[in-house]
């Protein structure tokens, strides 16, 4: 017994030795006076594109390397964050990493995972004013900018024109109510009951419908000002909720699920709206360069996401995009800022990736510029992430997991139904609970 | 030979066996004893691994019991799988073992047939069942509209998805029917002529011949199956990511943890999502902590009854 | 339990072999549904078609000439060979020592082995992960592979069950003979113990083989150090694929276990009967 009790406390002294030294030096450890004239050497580019889109950002990082030939960047892709994180925290030297939502701004910029970029921006004197503001907001936190955004993702909504016309819709709906009444006009059922035909799926985990992507409906806000969940407060979510629980509850649950599960799926050539077994759904730029190269003759439009009357803008939309931070362990700073800079601040390859991955630049002057490719369809997008009432959403230290935490909700919400003020009480609880879980 | 030569004999074989053991004592101390003390203090702290860990108290574990909206699903869910696919597995397997210890013809064959699905590595199992049961076009449901059924929606159903990972749970069961089958062939034959001079019928042997006789081996397998129901995670969470049909790159779990509808979520994935997803070591380890005292009281109910643990067999 | 029934119940036996049947078709049926979709066009896999019609092997050209499968069973192959290799090493003297040689402790350090056994690896996760991230081994498979070589409880006690099949009378005469305790293990339970020693290995070597859990902890950052089984878990989400895709990929997987399992079944099957039941 004695021997055990020692060993314990030989056990106990290493954890509190190994806990008191963190992961790594870094931080903002002293840059170069000036941007050094000339750059050689291998910085690494972690990023979280795949297929095809890796190889537009193969073609981009090529043009960076004949810019500086003896510059050699190490790629790999289809890096999420959380592979991202775990390579940081254990002192993997990542140079430049980009992630493929603002979520983990908060994490990354207060643990210092990411370095802080305000030295080099200061020295090279980089006009962040051509960042629209939306995008300058979600790639900092607290003021301390760790990260600059490369790309970004708006909503809207896509409709399908040859379903629109069988049911003789004129015109996209540009509120909930017209969206309810033409979605369920659009609705078909099979003989024995079930659903053939959805017009518009209204559950909250279908597809790219979400908290988030669903803000812009009433000019949604999820926190307030000292981090506290704004929900319960806001009468505006309260509609909302009370407005999907009624739609669901019209064509019932049951059904609308068993739909749903039969479906293809959502990344694919048999994403339901290509197949015209859904004709709404509210969903981001992106989807337009999927639908060019998996289903070209789809009969779509796009319009602005339908928001509730005198509650929501319309013409907003919600947009969050890639930000791209140089790790805390990178060992060439100086080559790791050239090609964030490259990649974040230069117009024509913000012009070249926007193309490439149907993606909305991050610059003003790209999303002017007249080589980026913006067919009818796509401009909605375009113009949505540039309006005054566009909505993002803040960055806090768990990873923006409110969001999570509130979509999980609804989705049980949607099936079970009750109070709705109980229901945000409970929900503003929770997530109130959980960042005093996870700290300032 | 004297008192104390053989004393130093026994010393001496003692440090033989000790240098034998080293390696594994320091395995032990390195990789159980001290994660065990670790684990413990981590969970008074906040950590991130990107900063030293902030003490806390006993933050992690109010939050667990007054906050978190999702633990006592999780929790209730493995408690699902505990009470449910454990039993399912023995009796199934205990059912085919008898089976095939009373059919002499082939036992070789039958006996490779029915253990192939356990060799199968568990990802690419549970893969190939979330494509034949898929509601809309997998294989399962075809056959099952032919005859005129229409199936459900299997492991997109929050009600079918747990009793689908049972039926997966029932096909791999190839090692445990494999113990069983030893078990049986193991009884004396004696014990049945002795019972049938009795005038005991065929079910009144099995009651009270087989199955007493062979209770070790179903308390191994119903102590081990708890044990590992418990940590119920690869499957739970390979038929999430995969019915879901939103993975993201690299998995393990997400904002589908526990598709459908949270009805896959274990204690042991959630616990992994705040650990490894949301690098909250702190909680997690004050999760592995309760995981540890309970499975500890398992082992505690268990570990005496069980012959194959009890170190006497030492000697 | 016996064949006495044979004779005097025919319409019994038949039932039994007819359950039997059913039962091995309803177990393999599953495995063969794989097989033909993976043979399948992607839109054939949707449809309510069984038979591939036609036969395509596109699927696998496409798997071992667009994927890295050659890596990833290579690093599978590394994890899984490694793993034993060290396991063996360091698990054989100690179960040696725990079954053959008389000491005062021994049963605390059993105990404490069967502990670790079957202590969920969750509990252990988070601090483990932490000291491997220090010495800057996450990333890799290393983490899992490393350990072994401190041993490992399960093999520990699987060789120990059947170490003690093994009358003492055996090393007590080598003792005599003047053998110390390493030569005796060497030149008396090690040969007499090899179909105990092969189920071991094998056993180690399956379950590093199809180990999700691990890789997904130490390794999921890392493409190159991904083995085959999360190569598949992510194979879906990565490649946007399909079905009949997928299936064949499951299949690759398969083949591998099922063939070294048809030359070592008598040990598997002895490895899997010694854990529950003699001792």
């Amino acid at each position: 017994m004695r021997r055990i009790v020692s060993s314990l406390a030989i056990a106990t002294t290493a954890v509190l030795v190994t806990a008191g030294c963190s992961a790594g030096s870094g931080g903002s450890s002293g840059i170069d006076k000036s941007a050094p004239d000339k750059l050689s050497g291998t910085v690494s580019l972690w990023h979280f594109f795949s297929d095809q889109n890796a190889d537009v950002m193969k073609q981009v990082v090529a043009s960076f390397e004949k810019k500086y030939p003896d510059v050699k960047v190490e790629l790999h892709d289809g890096q999420d964050d959380t592979k991202v994180q775990k390579a940081i925290s254990a002192g993997q030297p990542i140079d430049v990493a980009v992630s493929s939502s603002s979520q983990p701004v908060g994490s990354f910029c207060s643990s210092g995972a990411f370095r802080d970029l305000q030295p080099f921006i200061d020295r090279d004197k980089v006009d962040l004013d051509d960042i629209p503001p939306a995008v300058r907001d979600y790639t900092q936190y607290k003021g301390k900018r760790c990260t600059l955004p490369m790309l970004a993702d708006s909503t809207g909504m896509f409709y399908n024109t040859d379903l629109f016309k069988a049911a003789g819709i004129a015109s996209p709906p540009k509120t909930l109510e017209e969206l309810e009444a033409d979605g369920l006009a659009l609705t078909k059922y099979n003989p024995d009951g079930s659903i053939r035909q959805l017009g518009f799926n209204p559950l909250i985990d279908f597809y790219e419908n979400g908290v988030g992507h669903w803000q812009p409906m009433i000019n949604g806000t999820f926190l307030n000002a000292d981090g506290t969940s704004a929900i319960g407060g806001s009468d505006a979510w309260k509609k909302l909720i009370t407005w999907q629980k009624a739609y669901v509850d019209r064509i019932g649950y049951a059904k609308l699920r068993a739909f749903t599960s039969g479906l293809g799926q959502e990344s694919q050539a048999s994403n339901a709206f290509f197949t015209g077994q859904v004709a709404i759904t509210i969903d981001g730029e992106w989807r337009v360069g999927k639908i060019t190269k998996m289903k070209p003759g789809l009969p779509y439009a796009t319009a602005p996401s339908p928001v509730m009357d005198g509650v929501g803008k319309y013409g907003a939309s919600s947009i969050t995009g890639n930000v791209a931070g140089i790790g805390r362990g990178s060992k060439v700073p100086e080559l790791a800022w050239a090609l964030l800079k490259y990649l974040t601040t230069d117009t024509a390859v913000q012009v070249e990736l926007g193309n490439g991955v149907s993606n909305i630049p991050t610059l003003t002057s790209a999303l002017k510029s007249p080589d980026l490719k913006v067919s009818p369809v796509y401009k909605t997008f375009v113009v949505g992430a540039a309006d005054p009432h566009t909505v993002t959403f803040p960055a806090t230290p768990d990873g923006a997991a409110y969001l999570q935490t509130f979509q999980k909700a609804w989705a049980d919400y949607q099936e079970k139904g009750g109070d709705v003020n109980a229901f945000t009480a409970n929900l503003d609880i929770t997530i109130d609970n959980a960042s005093k879980l996870a700290g300032p | 030979m004297t008192r104390p030569s053989r004393r130093g004999i026994e010393a001496r074989r003692r440090m033989v066996a000790l240098s034998m053991l080293a390696p594994t004592l320091t395995g032990l101390l390195l990789f159980f004893g001290y994660p065990l003390v670790a684990s413990v203090f981590y969970s008074f702290t906040r950590y991130n691994q990107l900063q030293a860990p902030q003490f806390v108290g006993l933050l992690n574990y109010r939050f667990m019991v007054t906050a978190d909206p999702q633990i006592f699903t999780a929790a209730r869910n493995t408690l699902w799988f505990v009470v449910v696919l454990v039993p399912a597995r023995i009796v199934c397997a205990l059912m085919l073992a008898g089976l095939l210890a009373r059919a002499k013809t082939a036992v070789g064959f039958w006996r490779t047939v029915f253990y192939l699905p356990a060799l199968v590595p568990p990802v690419a199992s549970v893969v190939a069942f979330v494509f034949l049961f898929n509601p809309g076009t997998g294989p399962v449901n075809h056959v099952l509209s032919w005859l005129g059924i229409k199936g459900p929606l299997w492991f997109n159903d929050p009600a079918w998805s747990k009793p689908s990972l049972v039926l997966l749970g029932v096909w791999v069961m190839g090692d445990m029917m494999i113990i069983f089958l030893a078990a049986l062939l193991d009884v004396p034959r004696e014990l049945y002529e002795a019972s049938s001079l009795d005038g005991a019928n065929g079910v009144q042997q099995v009651r009270h011949v087989t199955l007493p006789t062979i209770s070790p081996v179903l308390g191994f397998a119903a102590a081990t199956g708890v044990i590992a129901a418990l940590q119920y995670f690869t499957e739970a969470a390979i038929a999430s990511q995969v019915a879901s049909g939103k993975i993201t790159v690299g998995g393990g779990s997400g904002t589908d943890l526990g598709y459908p509808g949270s009805s896959l979520m274990t204690y042991t994935q959630l616990l992994y999502q705040h650990g490894f997803a949301n690098f909250q070591f702190g909680y997690a380890s004050a999760m592995a902590v309760v995981l540890f005292l309970t499975t500890a009281l398992v082992l505690v109910l268990v570990m005496r009854r069980i012959a194959v643990f009890r170190p006497e067999n030492n000697s | 339990m016996t064949s006495r029934v044979h004779s005097s119940r025919p319409l019994l036996w038949v039932a039994e072999h007819t359950a039997l049947v059913v039962l091995g078709v309803a177990t393999v049926v599953p495995v063969v549904f794989v097989v033909l979709t993976s043979l399948m066009t992607s839109d054939q896999a949707l449809s309510a078609t069984i038979v591939p019609h036609p036969f395509s092997w596109d699927n696998y050209t496409h798997i071992f000439t667009q994927l890295p499968v050659a890596r990833w069973f290579g690093n599978s192959a590394q994890y899984a060979v490694l793993a034993t290799t060290f396991m063996l090493a360091s698990s054989i003297p100690a179960a040696y020592a725990l079954s053959q040689v008389r000491f005062r402790g021994a049963n605390l350090i059993f105990t404490l082995i069967i502990v670790t056994m079957l202590l969920p690896p969750q509990v252990t996760a988070v601090p483990k992960y932490v000291l491997f991230s220090r010495l800057h081994l996450t990333g890799t498979l290393w983490p899992l592979i490393l350990p072994n070589l401190l041993g490992d409880a399960f093999s520990i006690f699987l060789l120990r069950q059947f170490f003690l099949t093994i009358p003492k009378e055996y090393a007590d005469a080598a003792r005599i003979d003047g053998c110390g305790e390493w030569g005796v293990l060497r030149r008396v339970i090690v040969p007499m113990a090899r179909p105990g020693i092969a189920s071991a290995a094998i056993f180690l070597f399956f379950s590093s083989w199809n180990d999700y859990y691990g890789p997904l902890v130490y390794a999921s950052e890392n493409e190159r150090w991904w083995p085959i089984a999360y190569g598949l878990a992510t194979f879906r989400g990565q490649h946007g694929s399909d079905w009949s895709l997928t299936m064949a990929l499951t299949v690759v997987i398969m083949v591998p276990v099922v063939v070294i399992f048809f030359f070592a079944q008598k040990a598997f099957v002895e490895g899997i009967s010694l854990t529950g039941v003699k001792g």
